[in-house]
């Protein structure tokens, strides 16, 4: 009699429990000790398309191969041996399941963007027999902070970064370099007679030439270089982990880019060239002012000596 | 027959943990060390039939203690006891002469089980 | 009825305590050779009752070999509760990211900045590491723990450490568990620090004596 009570009412558990387990608004995924999925909620089937039957009793990492790393299964061991709880964080790890993303914001991200913990499940006399892996969709939190984070940091017109971010990233490269003795050199570019195509075509056709240039110089450096609208006309590039050989390279592709474009605003065609000055920390720089004050140094000479040029700023140019 | 037990450890705590978890129905008569030194001459004076040591230990360490304990009887039989089990210091206590090493907290059964196969060995010796 | 103040532990509790941190720093150490294919060593870890107040100038004191740390701060819940501290000089971060991140090219910087990187591997060898300890006491006083994710305190950037340092309530007091921890092959070592906080303190003591229960 009190048995079937028992029986009846963990019949009734297994029931609520099962239906929260599809119902619930995040991944969950059981994994037995040999990383073979023993349960794969309805989210998990809904965002990854496989159906819970294809996967369950199968390795996870024969669907995502991308989980065969030595951090995974570093965290994994620790899990199994010691009842941690492992963080994979957006912000730092992006994703651990490349589920695609919806576009949120406009901001598109290649997947899904994920928070994700990973932690025990405790069989018999508190033993750890399986792992849970669950898996929360940010996509959309993470896109609002990109967003409030683009507000803040960019140039309205041109959508390159604007000089205060210029500035605290400048501090923080500096302060790299001081760590790790990493290279770092930076840009100083001015668009030569702007005010001209002002005075002749109108502001909108000088704003179009700033857009433009923008996107041109944009579109030569690396994702992890960044430009940024100095001034009216004047602009700066910082590039990591560059010496001043490389960025000269990179300020005479810009150069001789820019020369060959033809900017067509409304019915007009407009030409512009670029003066650059170039500089790389050295250690006789002590403040990233020094730095800058060099690199505008290098490009006056640019303009002084004819534009449409590149100065790199070498030690021997100090008694210029 | 194993009578007398030698428990070697620096911790109160660890040689009450160990005295405790000895089969009780035997009665052993047992005696305590509370350093590696300290265990060697406890050692001489209460000739033990089996030794518990411990291997970290201020004043002299449980690799140390084996080695003079060995020394003064190379048949001694020794029970090695350690929280941190690694191959390098199972390789080194097993050639410095000790019967076997325990993982700490020992529990009763492994106990058990170990002082029996000493008993096996010791009955053989005897029968010899 | 004596008005002085009771010692939060008595020397025997201590001592049982003491017992239990060799075990599970131990058994800890074993463990771990096996997880992060490093050989950690953890030195005898000693047990210090102070006020929470009194934390900061401990830590303070203690890492005055380093000049620059980053600490990683883990904080556990269950019935044992409190926070782990790993406390790293500076360039640890990097040495482990040459021996851990597979890969290990440090010279690519093009997929993560390096301070991320090394934030991160921190952040892994911290959570691994504190779970490891704690993991251990935790099973060896019959209880289960759950941990809140790491985070990595730099005292180069002195906000965050100050707001660090200004999150222990100085009315607390706090049972402190040091050891010194060292990775044998790559010459690192820091501080691993175990704070049980106050309102775990009763449970501590009884659990410990419920351990002991068991060998009486």
């Amino acid at each position: 009699m009190a048995k079937t009570g028992i029986k009846c009412f963990y019949g009734v558990l297994r029931m609520i429990f099962s239906q929260i387990f599809d119902m619930i608004n995040s991944g969950i995924v059981i994994l037995d000790r040999d990383l073979k999925v023993v349960k794969w909620n309805r989210w998990m089937e809904n965002y990854s398309k496989i159906p819970a039957n294809d996967v369950i009793g199968k390795s996870i990492i024969e669907f995502y191969p991308n989980l065969d790393n030595a951090k995974f299964k570093r965290n994994v061991k620790s899990v199994l041996a010691f009842g941690n709880f492992s963080f994979f964080s957006q912000k730092l790890h992006k994703y651990i399941f490349p589920f695609k993303a919806l576009n949120t914001l406009g901001v598109k991200f290649d997947y899904m963007q994920q928070n994700c913990t990973m932690g025990p499940i405790r069989g018999e006399n508190n033993s750890i027999e399986y792992i849970y892996i669950m898996v929360q969709d940010v996509t959309e939190v993470a896109a609002y902070e990109q967003k409030l984070i683009e507000m803040n940091i960019k140039d309205g017109l041109t959508g390159a970064y604007n000089r205060r971010y210029f500035e605290t990233r400048i501090k923080e490269e500096f302060a790299r370099h001081k760590r790790y003795s990493r290279p770092f050199s930076i840009i100083m570019q001015d668009i030569d007679y702007f005010k001209k195509v002002n005075d002749t075509y109108g502001h909108q056709a000088g704003d179009f030439i700033l857009t433009s240039f923008s996107s041109s110089v944009a579109g030569r450096i690396r994702n992890v270089d960044i430009l940024a609208r100095y001034g009216g006309e004047e602009f700066c590039c910082l590039l990591p982990e560059t010496n001043l050989k490389s960025a000269k390279l990179v300020a005479e592709h810009v150069r001789h880019l820019v020369e060959q474009s033809i900017y067509k605003f409304k019915n007009l065609e407009l030409k512009i060239t670029v003066s650059q000055g170039v500089a790389e920390l050295n250690p006789e720089m002590s403040s990233h002012e020094i730095m800058l004050k060099r690199a505008d140094d290098a490009l006056y000479e640019a303009k002084k000596t004819g534009r449409n040029k590149v100065i790199g700023w070498e030690e021997k140019n100090q008694n210029t | 027959m194993i009578k007398k037990i030698l428990i070697v450890d620096d911790s109160p705590i660890a040689r009450k943990m160990l005295n405790s978890s000895l089969p009780k129905d035997k009665n052993y008569e047992t005696m305590f060390g509370v350093n590696g030194e300290d265990g060697v001459v406890k050692f001489q004076e209460f000739q033990p039939d089996v030794t518990f040591l411990d291997l970290t230990m201020p004043i002299m360490d449980g690799y140390k203690a084996l080695e003079e304990i060995r020394k003064l009887d190379k048949n001694a039989i020794v029970i090695v006891t350690t929280a941190d089990i690694q191959p390098k210091s199972i390789a080194t206590v097993m050639e410095l002469g000790a019967f076997t090493l325990l993982k700490k907290p020992a529990k009763s059964k492994s106990i058990e089980e170990t002082l029996e196969k000493i008993e096996v060995k010791l009955s053989k010796i005897a029968g010899e | 009825m004596s008005h002085e103040t009771e010692p939060i532990v008595s020397d025997e509790e201590k001592e049982i305590l003491q017992e239990i941190m060799n075990i599970a720093f131990g058994n800890a150490t074993a463990d771990l050779a096996e997880v992060i294919d490093i050989y950690v060593v953890l030195s005898v870890p000693n047990i210090e009752i102070l006020g929470v107040g009194a934390i900061p100038n401990f830590i303070e004191k203690s890492v005055k070999v380093y000049s620059e740390i980053d600490v990683v701060e883990q904080k556990f819940w269950g019935d044992f509760n409190g926070s782990g501290l790993l406390v790293f000089p500076n360039n640890a971060g990097r040495e482990l990211i040459n021996v851990l991140d597979e890969g290990g090219d440090v010279d690519s910087f093009e997929a993560k900045p390096i301070d991320n990187l090394e934030k991160d591997i921190l952040m892994e060898i911290g959570n691994i590491l504190i779970g490891a300890c704690v993991g251990k006491v935790a099973e060896l006083l019959g209880t289960i723990v759950t941990y809140s994710p790491p985070q990595v305190i730099s005292n180069d950037n002195n906000n965050e450490y100050s707001y660090f340092i200004d999150s222990f309530d100085p009315n607390q007091s706090a049972i402190l568990m040091k050891t010194v921890f060292k990775f044998k092959d790559q010459d690192i070592s820091g501080l691993l620090l175990l704070l049980t906080n106050q309102e775990s303190i009763e449970w501590l003591k009884q659990a410990l004596n419920a351990f002991m229960e068991s060998y009486e």
